[in-house]
Order: structure tokens, then sequence, then C-alpha cells
């Protein structure tokens, strides 16, 4: 029985993982994959999810709940939620609603702040672009630490727990809903790569001049690109909190920027597959390593977790070396009634 | 004067010199290799523990100096010749190249996390928390750092400048730097070269990492905390320049600290947390609008 639900609980944790990370992947793979920007500030998007949740899930929820407080519900972020938990807890739609909400918010938010990081070097080279991005990225730490009222500086908040009403099913239901959105966006990307608008950021991401000389306009499909691609970003930031039930401004370039892009390298650029197939790789390799750290804890005169960081330095060099084009490799879409055509002209 | 004393100066003076020195690599290697380093963050990282190291063993760190410029340097040869040479035959893209420095920088960070667990464990040194400074000397009050940190600046850009500009080897590096299928084709050995350039950028980041635990307290994060920074300052002062690094070094160095001290003075001290946002807003504002770096102003000036 106890061997059963320790494979119950790991896989539960490990699907949420992968979930999250899924819809990050897949907004990586919209924003590089097919629009060929090389994002290195994943994180910006994604930390500003997860931090406007802190903001202002609990200030919903009492307006939701109709509750009137002279608390703070950031300063006095524990009194707030030891009321409205409980109110919550009974109310299992307001509990569903607050979090669709919140996941809309996240959306805009990430949005938002993808266009405001991509705004001053849209018109940048690859490499100087990538930069920018992951220098834009890091700023939102230092303000989500430095002003206080945002998310409470360094100690982070709470925030009402909206899959309470769920009972002993919380971390079930929790990792229900990270997949329901993660299956959302990954439906949408297959729909996105196959419509004209995917099919022209993929005609920018060959050949800029090409496109710009067939009338396309490169800033407006890579803001394009980007916005949806922050949207995801945004929205996996909002589940990773509410699945956690908290927030503090440690999101790190590591985990939430490079982790992707080494997943998305793993499977496959510029294919929805190839992300989901690198992420469920990884994610299983990561909890693998994590489940059984333990027992090789104490034998060796280091913290184990750094061999993590050995073996994904290593894979990662060994697929740019050996298999540049990851596990599955692109196959470009041509559309049916193309495809036809293309027979007909072949045929004569 | 302004409400800033000498030891703000100072400290301004130190860190700007130590900022130049991180900042002189990744230009230099932007220029030959054309691509973005992040493993600058484990170089410097690197650099830190050479003196560390050395000051577990009983030298005095500045001999770290040494070490570290040696240390280093070897490390960035092992990722010319592991990652970047195998990728460079396969013309791989520049993007790909960055993210093989990345992928180096990930694998060394946990190297180096290893190491100082290591230290921990068997010489109980506290290794997460790295701070040298007592042991160093002082002229007059001011500390040794800073003298080290100029000489060191001094001595790598002139140095730089006498290999580019005096010896032969100098002019042929600086040939790949221009024009690399050019100079291959007059008999350049580009790989050597390029292997030259991974050398001496490597040393000079190990420098600065030797010399940063002298000024603040460091951990394995330094290089990754840092990293961002390092490359604000090489951007400030422009990618095309091999010397403008030392400009953008000066620059961030002086606004982070002595602005920063000031405004703390004027505005109120809540302003210091919001530090971290100047090399940050400062390189936006570069690309914005000078994309080439501070370096690149008087010829345009000259062009119009």
């Amino acid at each position: 029985m106890s061997v059963w639900s320790d494979i119950i609980l790991f896989t539960v944790d490990l699907l949420a993982l992968f979930g999250v990370y899924l819809i990050i992947n897949i907004s990586l793979n919209i924003q590089r994959g097919f629009a060929g920007i090389p994002n290195f500030g994943l994180m910006f998007a994604i930390a500003g999810g997860a931090y406007i949740t802190g903001a202002v899930a609990t200030r919903l929820a009492l307006v939701m709940l109709g509750m009137h407080t002279n608390l703070d519900p950031i300063f006095d972020n524990i009194p707030v939620l030891s009321k409205v938990d409980p109110l919550l807890q009974s109310q299992s739609l307001t509990s569903i609603a607050l979090m669709i909400i919140l996941l809309i918010i996240g959306a805009i938010f990430g949005a938002i702040l993808g266009l405001i990081q991509l705004g001053p070097a849209i018109r940048l080279r690859e490499d100087y672009l990538a930069i920018t991005l992951l220098a834009f990225a890091e700023m939102i730490n230092v303000i989500a630490v430095a002003y206080k009222p945002f998310i409470g500086g360094i100690t982070g908040v709470q925030v009402p727990d909206v899959f309470a009403w769920s009972g002993e099913y919380r971390f079930y239901i929790a990792t229900a809903a990270i997949l329901v959105v993660a299956a959302i966006s990954y439906v949408y990307a297959e729909f996105l790569g196959r419509s004209p608008l995917g099919r022209t950021m993929k005609a920018i991401r060959e050949n800029e001049v090409a496109a710009m000389a067939l009338g396309k306009n490169l800033v407006k499909y890579r803001a394009i690109a980007m916005v949806i691609g922050s949207a995801f970003c945004g929205m996996a930031g909002v589940l990773w909190t509410l699945y956690g039930d908290t927030v503090t401004p440690t999101y790190h370039r590591f985990y939430w920027t490079f982790l992707p892009w080494l997943m998305v390298l793993l499977g496959g650029l510029g294919n929805n597959k190839g992300a989901l197939l690198g992420t469920l790789v990884f994610t299983v390799l990561d909890k693998l390593i994590i489940y059984y750290k333990h027992s090789l804890a104490g034998m060796l005169p280091f913290d184990v977790v750094w061999l993590d960081q050995v073996l994904l330095g290593l894979i990662t060099a060994i697929i740019l070396i050996y298999r540049p084009q990851g596990l599955l490799e692109e196959k470009p879409y041509v559309p049916k009634e193309l495809e036809a055509k293309l027979k007909s002209i072949e045929k004569k | 004067m302004f409400g800033i004393g000498l030891p703000t100066i100072v400290g301004g003076l130190t860190w700007s010199a130590l900022l130049s020195l991180m900042g002189i690599g990744i230009t230099l290697l932007y220029r030959t290799t054309k691509v973005p380093n992040f493993a600058h963050a484990s170089f410097v990282t690197t650099g830190v523990y050479a003196s560390f190291t050395l000051s577990l063993l009983g030298f005095h760190p500045y001999w770290g100096i040494l070490a570290g410029f040696i240390l280093t340097g070897l490390e960035a040869l092992l990722l010319f010749y592991s990652i970047l040479e195998p990728l460079r035959r396969r013309k791989s893209s520049v993007f790909i190249l960055m993210i093989g420095t990345l992928a180096f920088d990930i694998l060394f960070y946990g190297i180096l996390n290893i190491y100082a667990d290591y230290l921990q464990t068997v010489f109980k040194a506290s290794a997460r928390a790295v701070y040298l400074a007592p042991k160093d000397f002082s002229i007059m009050g001011i500390p040794g750092i800073m003298f080290m940190s100029l000489g060191m600046l001094v001595i790598s850009v002139l140095g730089l400048y006498l290999l580019l500009n005096r010896t032969t080897v100098g002019i042929a590096l600086k040939a790949c730097m221009e024009n690399t299928a050019l100079a291959q084709t007059i008999g350049v050995n580009v790989s050597l070269m390029l292997m030259l350039s991974w050398f001496i950028a490597g040393g000079i980041a190990g420098i600065s990492g030797a010399l940063l635990p002298m000024y603040i307290e460091t951990s394995p994060d330094i290089g990754v905390l840092l990293v961002a920074e390092m490359f604000c300052v090489s951007i400030l002062g422009g990618l095309e320049q091999v010397y403008g690094a030392p400009l953008g070094g000066f620059l961030m160095g002086f606004a982070e600290v002595v602005l920063t001290s000031w405004l703390a003075s004027e505005v109120g001290p809540w302003i210091i947390s919001y530090t971290p946002l100047l090399p940050l807003g400062a390189m936006a504002l570069t690309l914005i609008f000078i994309p080439k770096g501070l370096a690149t102003i008087k010829i345009r000036r000259r062009e119009g």
C-alpha cells in the first residue's frame, strides 16, 4: 500500500512539474522555434505571473467573498488568509472562478511584460537580443525584493488556497488544473504552427530578408510571438504559485530560463512534439535524481544537488555537439490544398 | 564634497577596476570568436577559489592572481577545445556557440559548488562566504585592493595593447578579429589565435576573480550573480572595441558605488536596494541609443 501511495505521490508531483514546464516550453517554442526570438529572459513573464498572483490574489479573494478587513493583505498576509482560506474552502465555485480570473490577469500581465521586454531590443541582432532580454528579466526580482508592498519583499507572501475545497485530493486537482492549461497551450501551439500566422513567423525565422521582400513586417510578427509566448509564461507562473500556495521573489534564471531552453533543445526546436518529449524526458530524469539523492547523501563530501548541474551541463554539451537538431526534428508543415497543388504541378 | 567621503571614492575605483577586468574578456572573446561568453561567470568564480585555496594553504591571497590567471586560462582552453571547437567545425550558429558556453558554465557551477562543499567539510573553512579583506595590506589607510585592482587593470590593458600592436602573434590575432576568413587565406592559424584569445580572456577573468574576495564577500554563486553586470559593462563600452570595457567598467562602477551613495544621502537609504537596476537600465539605454557602445561615439561624430 505504502509503495503504491509513494508511486502515486511521485507521479502527481512529477506531472505538476511536467505540466508547468510544458506550458513554458511550448511558449519558448512559439517564441524561438517559430518566430526565432532568442528569449533568454523567459523568467520575466513567468516571475511576473507568479508575483502578480502574490500581489492581487488575496485582495481579489476578499472582494469575491464580500469580506472587509482593515488589515493589509500583503503585510498582514497570514492573519488575512486565516480568515479567507476557511471561507474559500467551502466555496468551490468561487475558488475556481478566482483561479480563472488570476490566470487571465497573469496572462495579460505576462503579455505586457513581454512587450516591455522586447520593446527596446526588437531590432537588435540575435546575440545582443538574447542578452538584453536576460538583463531585463533580472530586473523583476530586484523590484520585487526592494518594493515591499508588491509581494512583501524577500520573505514573499502566501496566496489563498484555491484548491482547498478538494480536501485530501488537493494536489491531484491542482495537478489536473496545470495539465488542463498545458493541454490547451499544446493544442493552441499546434494550431498556431499550421495557421498563416505561424507559417509567417517561421518564414521570418528562416530568412528575414526574403520575408521582408514579401511585405511581412518583422517587428509586428516578432511582437505577436512574444505576446503570445509571454502570456503562456505568465499563466505558468500563476499556476506554479497556486500549486505551491506561496510566492517568494526568488525566481532564478537557471530554473526558469536555462532549464526550459535545455529541454526544448533536447526535444528539438520548432516542433511541439519535440518540446513535449524534451520536457517529459527532462522532468522524469530530474525527479528521479531528486528521488534517489537521499540514498547517495552522506556517502559523498558534498551536497548531491550539484551533480544535477554537472549532469545537465554535460548532457547539453553532448546534445549540441552530437545531435544539434534534438531528439525529434522539425518537419515542415504543408497545408492540404497546397499539397494537392504541388502534386498537380509535379505530374505536369 | 557632496557628502562623498574618501572610502566611497576608493570603493568606486576598486569596483570599477574589477568590473573592467571582467568586461575585457567578454569583449575580447566577442571580437575573436563572435560569441557572448556565458562561462565568464564560472571563470570569475574559479579565480575566487584559486586565491581562497592558496590562502587556506598559508599563502598570501594575492598569489591567487597568478594562480587564478593560469588556472582560469586553462579552464577557458578546456571550454574552447571540448565544446567550441567541435561546434565551430560543425559550422554551428553563434547562438548555438552561446548555448555551448552556457552549458559549460552550468557544468562548472556544479563543479565549483562541489569544490566549495569539499573545502567546507575537509578543511572546515567557510568556503561559502569567502571574504579575505582582513588579510589585505593598506597604504596610508587606503586598502591595498584598490592599488592591486587598478594595477592589474593597467597591466592587462597595457599587455593587451602591446600584444596586439607590437608582436606578430598579436597582429595575426587582430587580423582574425577583423576578418576570420581573410586571415585564414593569408596563412594565419585561426584556431591557434582563437585559443590564445580564450586563454588571455579567461586568465584576465581569473585575475578579477582572485581579487574579488579582497573587496566583497563571495560565494560559488558570485559569478552567476555578476554575469549580467559583466555583459552590461562590456556592452556599455562597446563590443566592437577591445578597450571599450574599461570605459564601461568605470562608468558602471562609479554609478553603482559613488552615485548610489550620494543618492542614498540625498534621497534616502531605501534607494540602495534598487542599485542592481542601474547596470541593467544603463545597458538597455545604451542598446537603444548607441547600440555599438560608448567607445564608438567619437567615430560616429567624425562620420557625420
